[in-house]
């Protein structure tokens, strides 16, 4: 009899709702059976909480027109027990809270969240909007879920209840009942009326926070400029326009949301106020007792507002929902597919077949048909404007993304035929900017190789000319980076990230332009680091600046995608083409031009 | 009033549609009351006479159910329509006060710590100011007059009905004793788990590489971890008391006193059943108007977190304007630093009285190893501080007596990063001269090497710049910003590492369209690599904060200090090759 007037609710209101149901309980995975129980205890707890409010009818007439004490205390011990019965199912359902189990679900979903972000392709992690979406999920998705059980409860309570102790009223007097019951079908309509208003507005919010936001982005780094071109505060006109269009659409979206509020506080306050009327009549005429109508009043002036007021609760459903459709999008997300028979890389020889490859982004290909063979123990530069192709290869070799076509080797192994903790063990990377944890100096370092002893770590990080510096720290080797993060130059953050290639010490080493941002004197240490850590490996490197890879085996000159020349560094001079012209560029621009030379050119 | 701390005190600009907006609600929840009141009367009525219909009482109640239900709508619109409002107001003024406040102190916040502040921190403000305001007066308001009345009517039944809510109230104050302690840990945990959640997927790339096992995961786990059992040891803590309370402000417990202790005075005839009725139907929700007030306290602290930001960036100090704007007029485009020291807020010494005179219409270059002190001259000039000690002096004029507009109407500067908005392009070159014509922009474009590239664009100059526009490489994004700086053509002009992030073949171009740029201004050009600064007038040599040597480079080679050595060790520098075989060097 519980479940019944609860399954009737759950229907009559849109079937979207069981939907978000499912997947929540989906999302809360292992809890996803405490938490149907809890969800099913609370709307048993209201559907009870009704039942005890019925009550009220059986007891007014024992008060009021039959004046008998011994029936009246037999429906007020009835009533107690019910209403006791609502209470502890309502604290046994709220267990899924108290106890931590909510907690615990979300705490679940944030890590299988993370497993996800883990094993996506880098490529899509790395788009930076999306980026940011997944880093809010992850962050805030114990927020989404943390209202469930409360904004459940006060739908509960606001329709199971009324419903159960209308249907209890048609025992007793089935005109004042079906008056009762017909609120409801009145309700569900205007409820669903009202969502699609309200999804819209949404939407278009959504969409001007996007815009404000990026406009603020860029009036704040933009800030130096702006203030040099005397254009900040109240003369940033765009700024300003958008904290008005914001607003005015703000407005808009509210008032647009306020008229159903409205519609339907009137139908249901006036509604119910008809049916005392009602009732009223029907005691003047004889239908009805008094104590009947004197208990649906009772009972009337606790539903109205819960009724009329709970439409805006459903906001916090709508919440749950964009968290659940984010989740499910990032659930969707493959992980870059294995191919099988599993295989053992054969040496470190690296081989790029006929290699073709698009940014999902993008629509022309940022590498075309490019073939390689890098042999072990090589060294070999990728030379060639930005947007050349240049990072895109080195992509493909760390697997961030596979090719559309041809395919990438390493030891005779398709890396996709390479297991990703495998492939990621045979090569160590240095990037133009180092990323360091807010942990310990020796952590940092340490993190390439978690079994390294103390001695090993300090033995890298010596050779990559870091100790130098490292001693200098306030607590040396133990300084949290977090506390001088912002202190350590450039070059010597470059060295931290040379010191765990190092101790990693992989076969294949990739340098993507390691001395770009130096300055003089930490380019000479940085460069020092570099000789100790490429010596007996696959070097693949990333340059701008031609003399440093003038000593390579092999230089692959890029352009648009393509290879247009490669071979030493003194055959591709001799050859006179592209790479000459580089060169050449290169030689003169060191100097400024004097003013006479710039007249001269004007 | 409002102490200033309080989170209160964040609405003053809109104080008088929120003080409405409650009053609102308050006549609402009074209508309410009166509703209900006048149903009791027409039951009364009806069961004194009950032939006659109390028409009178109930078309009073429909007045006033109409009436509560207007008033706590309008309510709810008013409070909405001045939060919104409030939103545009910070917004403005943090915009507007970020203009106002050092440049220096933007770059320590970061863009994306301001960012946040003036779009999520002002967002979060909703909830406090549109939602709880209403619900917050009522919850003051409502159990004291519905207390009242209940006096009134019969005050054995109203002082059962106020112990039940006095017995709620005793359990949650009770268990809200350690509550700020728990608030404060939870933020703490919770901070945590964002840090680790933004190293987790920002480090992704780094984490991949050295991802042979589990172990890197670890990090992320342990946060999580530690936040879990925070909020567990909460939630179980809070357990009985949160359910307690909430089971007792509940309408059952209530009814049920009222119900038990009518009817027993009923039957013993010292109570009147139109009485009971009213107090019934009045009393029942009282209680449950002050539960609201369980979860805005937690909304309120929620809140507080952001106005504490918000008041962080609004109680930045603004450099000092001048007394009598526009200040004394300068004498001509000459620079000057007189025994300047600086120091950073965090205490470290950034420049040690340093002195030196840049002559109108020649180039100085600054040098020196990172951290020496050459990108902080170049920002004091641009007031991005003011100076600890001494003066920096621009035609002769102490900056800080010079109006704001008029020291940037003497300087133009170029970056590193290159700044582009999301205008088109011509728009991106006009900033700061809007009033420029079209062939105005198109003459500065030629004069820096930009033009060629621009008209190459889908749409030429009307082609939009920016995130939002197309892909521009960094040396064409940094030839727009030359553009713009020939444009404003402002007598001074500094360079912090303007050609840094550029490739080679750019390279060349850019160094044209600067060395065009440079011509009959007083330059000073911040600069790592020294072969781009042999031809300067004069080049100061930083070291530690202090002004180690001055000269041009020749005299600098031939004295053979710091600059000479430097120079040596550049050469090696720039001779290195990965790998160590290296054929010829270039030069």
């Amino acid at each position: 009899m519980m479940a019944a007037p609860d399954k009737s609710a759950t229907q009559h209101l849109d079937v979207p709702w069981r939907k978000t149901f499912r997947r929540l309980l989906a999302a809360a995975g292992a809890s996803g059976g405490q938490l149907r129980r809890s969800l099913f205890g609370l709307s048993a707890a209201a559907a009870t909480q009704g039942l005890a409010l019925a009550c009220l009818v059986p007891l007014f007439s024992a008060v009021i027109a039959d004046r008998d004490p011994k029936t009246a205390i037999a429906w007020l011990v009835a009533m107690s027990a019910l209403s006791l019965a609502a209470i502890a199912i309502r604290w046994r359902a709220q267990g899924f809270d108290y106890s931590g189990q909510m907690s615990k679900a979300t705490h679940d979903l944030r890590l299988r969240l993370g497993e996800q972000l883990r094993r996506m392709p880098l490529e899509k992690l790395q788009d930076r909007r999306s980026g940011e979406i997944n880093a809010t999920l992850l962050g805030n998705v114990d927020e989404n879920f943390s209202y469930t059980l409360i904004v459940s409860d006060l739908i509960f309570t606001a329709l199971v209840t009324p419903l159960v102790a209308s249907l209890a009223v048609l025992f007793y007097d089935w005109k004042l009942g079906l008056l009762l019951l017909a609120i409801f079908p009145a309700i569900i309509p205007l409820y669903r009326w009202r969502r699609p208003v309200h999804a819209r507005g949404r939407r278009a919010l959504d969409d001007m926070h996007q815009r404000m936001n990026a406009d603020i982005v860029e009036y704040v780094q933009g800030l130096p400029a702006v203030r040099a071109a005397r254009r900040s505060g109240e003369r940033a006109a765009t700024l300003k326009h958008t904290f008005d269009e914001l607003e005015t659409l703000q407005t808009v979206e509210h008032r647009a949301s306020a008229n159903p509020n409205v519609i339907i506080a009137s139908i249901v306050e006036i509604g119910l106020l008809v049916v005392v009327a009602a009732g009223v009549m029907l005691v003047i005429i004889g239908q009805t007792e008094i104590a009947v109508l004197a208990a649906v009043a009772v009972m009337v002036s606790r539903f109205a507002e819960p009724l009329a007021t709970f439409v805006t609760y459903t906001v916090v459903i709508e919440m749950i929902e964009a968290a659940l459709d984010r989740i499910d999008l990032l659930l969707a997300e493959k992980p870059l597919p294995r191919k099988l028979p599993e295989r053992q890389p054969d040496g470190a020889e690296i081989r790029f077949e006929e290699v073709t490859f698009q940014y999902m982004k993008s629509n022309r290909p940022a590498l075309e048909n490019f073939s390689a063979i890098l042999p072990p123990r090589s060294l070999t530069a990728l030379v060639g404007p930005s947007g050349s192709g240049k990072s895109t290869i080195a992509r493909l070799l760390l697997r961030h993304a596979d090719p559309q076509h041809g395919s990438v080797r390493i030891g005779g192994a398709d890396v996709r035929e390479i297991r990703q903790e495998k492939l990621n063990a045979l090569t160590s990377v240095v990037f133009q900017d180092v990323y360091l944890f807010d942990d310990t100096v020796l952590n940092n370092i340490r993190m390439a190789r978690p079994d390294a002893s103390d001695a090993e770590v300090e033995s890298a990080a010596r050779s990559a000319c870091c100790t130098e510096f490292i001693e200098k720290l306030p607590e040396g080797w133990r300084t949290r980076i977090g506390d001088v993060g912002g202190k350590l130059s450039g070059g010597e953050r470059q060295r931290l990230s040379i010191a765990r290639a190092l101790l990693k010490d992989a076969p294949i080493v990739i340098l993507d332009e390691p001395t770009a941002v130096l300055d003089s004197q930490s380019e000479r240490a940085v460069q020092t680091a570099i000789d100790a850590l490429v010596r007996d490996k696959t070097v693949l490197v990333i340059a701008h600046r031609l003399s440093t890879v003038a000593g390579a085996d092999r230089i692959l000159v890029l352009d648009e995608g393509r290879v247009i020349e490669s071979g030493r560094h003194a055959e591709l001079l001799a050859a006179n083409g592209r790479y000459r012209a580089m060169w050449d560029i290169q030689s003169q621009t060191r100097r400024w031009r004097r003013a006479e030379d710039a007249l001269a050119t004007k | 009033m409002i102490r200033r701390d309080s989170p209160w005190a964040i609405m003053t600009p809109v104080n008088d549609r929120i003080r409405l907006a409650m009053i609102f609600s308050i006549l609402g929840g009074m209508a309410n009351l009166g509703a209900l009141g006048l149903v009791a009367l027409a039951l009364a009525s009806l069961i004194s006479a009950p032939e006659e219909a109390p028409w009178t009482f109930l078309c009073g109640a429909l007045v006033c159910t109409v009436g509560s239900y207007a008033l706590r709508i309008a309510s709810f619109n008013t409070s909405h329509y001045a939060a919104y409002h409030l939103e545009t107001l910070l917004r403005m003024q943090l915009a507007n006060h970020l203009g106002q406040i050092p440049l220096g102190r933007i770059q320590d916040f970061g863009a994306g710590t301001l960012t946040k502040v003036l779009h999520d921190d002002v967002r979060a403000l909703h909830v406090f100011v549109a939602d709880s305001t209403p619900l917050y007066a009522r919850a003051y308001a409502m159990p004291l007059a519905t207390f009242a009345v209940l006096v009134w009517l019969d005050w054995r039944l109203a002082v059962a009905a106020i112990c039940v809510l006095v017995c709620g109230f005793g359990v949650l104050a009770l268990a809200m004793r350690n509550f700020p302690e728990m608030v404060r840990r939870y933020n703490d945990a919770r901070e945590q788990v964002s840090a680790a959640v933004i190293e987790f997927v920002q480090a992704m790339p780094v984490v991949r590489t050295f991802d042979t096992g589990h172990s890197t995961f670890g990090r992320f786990q342990r946060a999580l971890d530690a936040y879990l059992a925070v909020v567990t040891e909460w939630y179980r803590g809070a357990g009985f008391s949160a359910r307690f309370s909430l089971s007792v402000l509940g309408p059952l417990p209530t009814l049920l006193v009222l119900l038990w202790m009518g009817t027993w005075l009923v039957f013993r005839d010292t109570l009147d059943i139109s009485t009971w009725l009213a107090t019934l139907l009045i009393g029942v929700g009282m209680a449950e108007a002050m539960m609201p007030m369980m979860t805005l306290n937690h909304m309120v602290d929620k809140t507080k977190l952001s106005i504490a930001r918000i008041r962080e960036v609004l109680d930045e100090k603004t450099l000092p304007e001048p007394a009598t704007p526009p200040g004394p007029a300068v004498a001509d485009a000459s620079v000057a630093f007189e025994h300047v020291s600086f120091g950073y807020e965090d205490g470290s010494v950034a420049l040690d009285d340093v002195t030196f005179h840049v002559a109108p219409g020649t180039v100085t270059a600054l040098v020196g190893p990172s951290g020496a002190g050459k990108t902080t001259v170049a920002r004091l000039i641009a007031r991005f501080w003011d100076v600890g000690e001494g003066r920096v002096r621009i035609g002769g004029v102490d900056i800080r007596e010079m109006e704001t507009d008029a020291l940037m109407g003497q300087i133009a500067m170029v970056f590193q990063d290159a700044f582009l908005f999301a205008g088109s392009v011509a728009d991106n070159i006009r900033l700061g001269s809007e009033q420029a014509t079209l062939d105005e922009v198109i003459e500065a474009a030629k004069i820096a090497r930009a033009h060629e590239f621009i008209t190459q664009l889908p749409k030429g100059y009307d082609t939009l710049a920016g995130d939002r526009g197309v892909l521009l490489s960094g040396g064409q994004r940094q030839r727009i910003t030359i553009a713009r700086a020939v444009l404003q053509n402002r007598p001074i002009l500094v360079l912090d590492e303007a050609t840094a992030f550029t490739d080679p073949e750019n390279e060349a171009a850019l160094i044209d369209a600067l060395s065009s740029l440079m011509q009959g201004r007083t330059v000073i050009m911040v600069a790592h690599r020294l072969t781009t600064v042999r031809d300067a007038n004069q080049i100061l040599v930083f070291e530690a904060g202090r002004l180690a040597e001055a000269a041009d480079h020749d005299a600098l080679i031939e004295k053979g200090g710091v600059y000479a050595r430097l120079w040596t060790s550049g050469d090696a520098a720039r001779n290195w090759a990965v790998g160590g075989v290296q054929e010829a060097g270039p030069e």
